[in-house]
């Protein structure tokens, strides 16, 4: 006789990817999916603030939707985004930058799963922002990662090591900037916020 | 309008610390004790072990237990009757106890000579007439404590009855029935209301709310009932680290922080909210808002 299990899916914890140390390293990351809203503007503004407000509230009625009908229970992971136009050096002015707010979400959410989040949601009032996230998959590959530990607005210097440890290697940056946020920015003081940044590298 | 002070903290509880001494062959319960000094008694178990270094049922057994070994040295009583003036049923009751305080049998301690009392932190220790003084611990003096004034608050909750350290089944309920029916949305606060102390009350009748903040439509049904948190002012401090850490903290905030602080606590029990996800955050990194009502300051005689 077998008995199934019932485990707690874990992509965060324990998973390599997000095993970063301040001293920049190569890792190998695989395809992932993730729930997105795409914005532009300030990360102090009320879109990006919206957005990430609209991003947890899915994750976590999706979560629970499923736990609820015995689909399985994982745990919901951190917050990430990508900064497309921000290669090292912001070049633009905050209140232009593009950006892509994500949480990493199991393989099996579906987008029937995202649509009566949303609605349900929207039924409940708090609804603002959610028909703005979609299901997104990233396959990044090769990439260069460090924890960044400070403000982030002094994310340069670990940037800079990124790229001279990429060179030493051949590689050079060749994706968007992604960065995994460990901290809670409202909580913790500036020069603790843990983050981790990863640039995808490509050869040559 | 006066406001407390330490020393006034420190009289009311000698008042208590006495009040034990003369009443060692009662029962003592907590509201009595609370109520000798006018200590609210939803927080009294905290403020005591925080001022005193013990929690309070330790305190008294250990009363109990030092005035039997006076009696053994200076009373020609048997040992079976004293253990009995002592609360204990047996003589081998008495006799583990009174090994585990002092290292040796009653019987032996009788002969024994130059005997001390164990250290502890308050430095008090039986003796006629009751000591006058003890001494306070001061470390969470310098805690990090604000302030804040709280709107009410409106909550789904699903309670708890049973060990402290199983309350998450309770979450996991709560959060998946309140979630697939979209209350997770617009960042709602979890807070979790321990209405007994783990330290006091035995774990099997432990009362702890898991609670959600809602608005005004939601309806309860179920095992899910609703609840109001009062508005008002609240001391507030947080611990970072594992959750069962919270109890020691709860005793420097209420019993050496709040004495120094010229505040007092209302009559309402103190609440924690969760600000970090333990399902993504390691243990050392949680983050736990712990919340003490407090008394209006107009209303401090």
């Amino acid at each position: 006789m077998t008995t199934a299990v019932e485990e707690k899916l874990e992509l965060f914890k324990g998973n390599p990817e997000y095993a970063a140390k301040p001293k920049p390293a190569l890792v190998k990351t695989g395809p992932a999916a993730y729930l997105a809203v795409d914005g532009v503007g300030s990360p102090d503004g009320a879109a990006f603030g919206e957005a990430i407000g609209a991003l947890y509230g899915t994750a976590f009625t999706i979560k629970m939707t499923r736990k609820f009908a015995g689909l399985g229970d994982y745990a919901v992971s951190r917050l990430e985004a990508l900064w497309p136009d921000m290669n090292g050096e912001p070049g633009a002015h905050k209140t232009q930058w593009k950006w892509t707010v994500m949480i990493r979400t199991p393989e099996f959410v579906t987008p029937a799963d995202l649509t009566r989040a949303a609605d349900v949601l929207t039924k409940r009032g708090k609804g603002d922002g959610v028909s703005k996230v979609r299901l997104m998959r990233l396959n990044e590959g090769l990439c260069v990662q460090a924890l960044h530990v400070g403000p982030y607005d002094q994310e340069c210097k670990t940037i800079a090591a990124m790229k001279d440890f990429a060179g030493q290697h051949g590689l050079h940056f060749a994706g968007a900037h992604h960065e995994i946020y460990l901290s809670d920015p409202r909580r913790v003081e500036p020069a603790k916020l843990k983050t981790i940044l990863r640039e995808p590298v490509r050869k040559g | 309008m006066k406001t407390v002070t330490l020393g006034d903290y420190k009289r009311r509880m000698l008042q208590v610390l006495v009040h034990i001494q003369q009443h060692l062959d009662e029962p003592l319960p907590l509201e009595e004790l609370a109520g000798v000094a006018c200590f609210s008694p939803y927080h009294f178990h905290r403020v005591f072990k925080g001022m005193v270094g013990e929690p309070v049922k330790e305190y008294v057994r250990r009363l109990r237990l030092e005035r039997a070994a006076q009696r053994l040295k200076l009373s020609p009583a048997s040992v079976i009757d004293i253990a009995l003036d002592a609360g204990y049923e047996s003589h081998e009751a008495f006799t583990r106890s009174f090994k585990s305080a002092f290292g040796m049998a009653p019987s032996q301690f009788r002969m024994a000579r130059g005997v001390r009392f164990a250290r502890v932190p308050s430095g008090v220790h039986y003796c006629e007439p009751p000591s006058k003084r003890f001494r306070t611990l001061s470390r969470g003096g310098r805690m990090r404590v604000e302030i804040k004034t709280l709107k009410r608050m409106r909550v789904a909750f699903m309670r708890h009855t049973g060990p402290y350290d199983e309350v998450g089944k309770v979450w996991d309920l709560l959060l998946t029935v309140m979630g697939k029916e979209g209350y997770l949305g617009g960042n709602p606060m979890m807070l979790g209301i321990c209405h007994d102390d783990p330290e006091v009350t035995p774990p099997a009748m432990i009362r702890y709310d898991a609670c959600l903040t809602v608005d005004d439509g939601f309806v309860p049904s179920g095992e899910i009932g609703v609840q109001t948190v009062a508005g008002g002012e609240y001391a507030v401090t947080t611990h970072t680290g594992p959750y069962n850490q919270l109890g020691k903290i709860y005793a420097e905030f209420l019993g050496q922080w709040l004495p120094r602080s010229g505040r007092e606590l209302g009559n309402s029990p103190c609440f924690e909210v969760y600000v970090t996800d333990p399902g993504s955050t390691p243990a050392e990194e949680l983050m736990t808002d712990i919340y003490a009502p407090l008394k209006e300051e107009e209303a401090v005689r």
